[in-house]
């Protein structure tokens, strides 16, 4: 199921709001446990049972890890928790990438296993990971009710595209939590403006990608090349931070407290400032579980490239079973190296717009990579960027693409950046009796009427795709 | 305590706009077929143990609630008049156009998908065995390019053209594009439908009877009898926002004669017109009721000649115009029709060397066009 479906905000939803808003307080987790298989099966009537599996041994593992006695029974099980997940995520999402890359290098013909990738796989088996290695390094309680650490896997808010949620940022409200209602009004405003995110920008602009997408690489010139790439640029960010904002709205209502994901990257004056705005639960996740544990920065210059390798190559192909991901992650890794030795101290000399420039030169390349996949198409998209390809840099279909979506790209790029945070922080902060008022109205008018379009561009809707579905 | 008034205020005001629409939906009752939309809209999916287990119904059941949602109708004018404020140009695949003109979008990138070449090599078989004329109607983006958004891309149906009468040859070629640009500044394509007017297949005749070397019958363009006026055609239903409504007219010299009309070897009519539709959304239907697979038509000129149209629908408003020239008129549309075409070709027409006529505007020419 999509949030942004009629099915979803005229069905699911009010349904169950209600039953979990009149279920007394330990109902609330069996309600929220059964809405959200119903909302996993709903688009995976099979695949729920794998989550489930992958819920169940881990439940089990970690109550297993806390029990024993010595370290190496306690070390062996969590071994045990990371090697089923890992075989379960590798099985679904990289036997076939592995397969096709061993028949084109022995030249064998083994057949794919052509598994249709299970929703949210990427997400919830981390998500059960950093539970069984929090309970072994005793930085959490093990969790001894079932139904509870169910909800923290498969909890619908978050369960499909994150953020990724460790164990200790719902340790507490797992078991006892109570969303006040200025809360519950702070997450129905952030879940309007994910959902307008998601149906109004990225869904749009999406459209201009599309097109691009779709020609043929000798007819790309400079500025169309570029029009399609600040399009993905912008898709990308808005779908995802937009699914982030509607789970962490949704989140914030039941009473939970889920980290933020996106902190306005495309503001970043350097790609390391980008990596620390851009899927921080992601970023997280692997600075906690394998950076530090490889020894992060400590142990030598050597080392610290080593273990930045292998970050990025982990998350180069988190985000994908393919060649191209395993590049976008190297290329970031490249960079962040080099910043690290001696360019963010140069940035820091230059003024301000050179590291912004820079940093979305970078990203942008990037997206090629991660959006074009093939490596041949990646290197004719490129040359087209840059003019490399000997055809004028515009031409009707440029102007053409421009016209009809120069304002889309206008606000689009207004909104990637914390603008409109600033104004609105800086309007809530007058507390003039008159300015109060104007706020309080505001508050509601604007999401209402943001809710409304919404509304009108998802009945509409024929073109709905959530581009992180894949992980 | 303020704030938690203002904050209640702000979750009931937003939540009782959901709820609203929510029972709402839950209280209207479905909707069969949408006019605007010309479409059966999906209905309930039965559920059982077969379509849980594969996902079906729940694919259905999305597909049908979205479908039946309350107002649809008025929340797609909302996302048009939301994408018209982001100056788009193309809404849905229809260009707004200048003068209140709707022009179907039709990109380079999606007609490069349909195999072109291999639909001009039957049309080649068509002209070797029936000494067949080949007459395809570019498309009013084409012809009114001026009133186009400025730059706006649309696929060049005369290069298209000029490949089919190199392959084909120009003698058995009706050049229409031509007698069109000529007359481009009058109204020979609908506003908000994209078939041409009834002006516009007058001078698509025009251009058939100078080159079939005929004598034309003399209409009188001045004498076109309208017969609807709110015509309101599918590139209207795409967007759905207001638009000035076109005129509907005939030539009143076709209706002299008397005419007997055959549907699919089955229901009768006695006129090429059929008023019934002008009461519906799709008022084009008129010409020739609509859509059928085959069609016999017996004109009142007893001059033993015969014709067989292979068409699609732009053909419907011009072939009343050939009635002059014809004893009978058989139309077959290959998109209904199932069987093989030589068949129906030599086995309803009674004349050794029937005329033969292939009429399609050149996008479903590329898109449809298939015979066996």
């Amino acid at each position: 199921m999509v949030f942004s479906s009629v099915l979803f905000l005229f069905r699911f939803l009010p349904i169950f709001m209600f039953c979990y808003f009149l279920a007394p307080g330990r109902m609330k987790n069996l309600i929220l446990f059964l809405g959200s298989l119903v909302f996993y099966a709903w688009g995976e009537p099979v695949y729920v049972l794998l989550m489930l599996f992958s819920t169940v041994s881990d439940f089990f593992i970690g109550r297993g890890i806390a029990a024993s006695r010595n370290r190496r029974k306690a070390r062996g099980l969590l071994i045990l928790s990371l090697a089923i997940n890992i075989a379960v995520l590798f099985f679904f999402k990289y036997a076939d990438f592995i397969l096709q890359t061993i028949n084109g290098a022995a030249g064998t013909d083994i057949p794919l296993l052509n598994l249709p990738l299970p929703l949210g796989i990427s997400f919830y088996t981390f998500q059960t990971m950093s539970y069984t290695i929090d309970v072994y390094k005793g930085k959490v309680n093990v969790q001894d009710n079932i139904l509870d650490f169910g909800v923290f896997v498969t909890m619908f808010p978050q369960l499909i595209a994150g953020p990724i949620i460790k164990y200790t940022h719902v340790q507490s409200d797992l078991h006892t939590r109570k969303a006040d209602i200025c809360e519950i009004s702070y997450g129905c405003k952030r879940f309007i403006m994910g959902l307008g995110k998601k149906v109004l920008l990225a869904n749009n602009i999406g459209i201009l990608w599309d097109e691009v997408s779709a020609m043929k690489g000798g007819d790309l010139n400079v500025i169309t090349a570029w029009l399609g790439i600040l399009a993905f640029a912008f898709q990308i960010y808005f779908d995802f931070s937009g699914y982030s904002d509607m789970a962490i709205g949704l989140g914030t209502c039941l009473g939970f407290h889920f980290p933020e994901n996106f902190r306005y990257p495309y503001s970043a004056s350097s790609i390391t400032e980008f990596w620390r705005r851009w899927h921080i639960s992601l970023g997280s996740w692997f600075r906690e579980y394998v950076y530090v544990p490889l020894g992060g920065n400590r142990g030598g210059f050597v080392k610290q490239i080593r273990n930045i390798l292998i970050v990025w190559i982990l998350t180069g192909i988190w985000h994908g079973a393919g060649w191209n991901f395993l590049i976008w992650g190297l290329w970031f890794a490249f960079w962040l190296i080099l910043e690290k030795m001696f360019l963010k101290k140069l940035l820091k000399k230059l003024p301000m717009w050179t590291g912004r420039f820079y940093m979305m030169i970078i990203v942008l390349i990037g997206w090629v990579l991660f959006a074009v996949e093939d490596m041949g198409a990646v290197l004719i998209y490129l040359s087209a960027m840059f003019g490399l390809n000997g055809i004028p840099i515009y031409d009707g279909k440029s102007l053409y693409l421009f016209g009809e979506y120069g304002v889309l790209l206008i606000i689009a790029a207004f909104g990637s950046l914390p603008y409109i945070h600033q104004i609105a922080g800086r309007l809530k902060g007058d507390n003039s009796g008159y300015m109060t008022a104007i706020n309080r109205v505001l508050e509601k008018v604007l999401p209402a009427l943001l809710l409304l379009i919404s509304i009108a561009y998802v009945v509409e809707a024929s073109y709905n795709p959530f581009l992180y579905f894949r992980f | 305590m303020e704030e938690k008034i203002n904050a209640l205020v702000t979750v009931c005001f937003l939540c009782a706009i959901l709820l609203t629409f929510t029972i709402a939906d839950f209280c209207s009752e479905d909707r069969l077929f949408s006019e605007y939309e010309n479409r059966i809209l999906a209905a309930k999916p039965e559920l059982n143990r077969e379509t849980l287990r594969n996902g079906s119904y729940m694919k259905d059941y999305e597909a049908y609630v979205t479908d039946q949602f309350i107002s649809r109708d008025t929340w797609i004018t909302i996302k048009t008049w939301g994408d018209t404020c982001l100056q788009k140009r193309a809404i849905n695949g229809v260009y707004l156009g200048k003068d209140e003109y709707l022009f179907q979008q039709h990109l380079e990138e999606d007609i490069k998908m349909h195999l072109a070449d291999d639909k001009i090599e039957l049309l080649k078989t068509l002209v070797e065995r029936y000494h067949a004329k080949i007459m395809l109607v570019p498309t009013a983006d084409n012809i009114m390019s001026d009133k186009l958004p400025v730059n706006a891309i649309y696929y060049d149906q005369k290069k298209f053209l000029d490949q089919v009468t190199a392959e084909v040859g120009a003698g058995n070629v009706i050049d229409v594009y031509e007698a069109l640009e000529e007359h481009s500044r009058e109204e020979i394509y609908y506003r908000t439908d994209p078939h041409w007017t009834t002006l516009g297949a007058y001078y698509g005749y025009q251009a058939w009877v100078s080159g079939m070397r005929r004598f034309a019958f003399p209409y009188d363009t001045d004498k076109l009898v309208t017969v609807s006026e709110d015509f309101l055609g599918t590139l209207h239903s795409m967007i759905n926002i207001n638009r000035k409504p076109d005129s509907i007219q005939i030539f009143p010299e076709t209706l002299k004669r008397p005419v007997s009309i055959t549907y699919d070897f089955q229901t009768h009519s006695q006129t090429l017109y059929e008023d019934k539709y002008l009461e519906t959304k799709n008022q084009y239907g008129y010409f020739l009721d609509d859509n059928h697979a085959f069609i016999q038509i017996e004109t009142g000129y007893k001059n033993g000649k015969e014709i067989v149209i292979i068409k699609d629908s732009y053909a419907n408003c011009f072939i009343p115009l050939l009635t002059p020239h014809y004893e009978k008129i058989y139309v077959i549309d290959l998109r209904y029709c199932r069987g093989k075409l030589y068949d129906l070709i030599d086995e309803n027409t009674t004349s050794l060397r029937p005329d033969v006529l292939v009429l399609y505007n050149c996008i479903s020419f590329i898109r449809d066009f298939m015979y066996y």
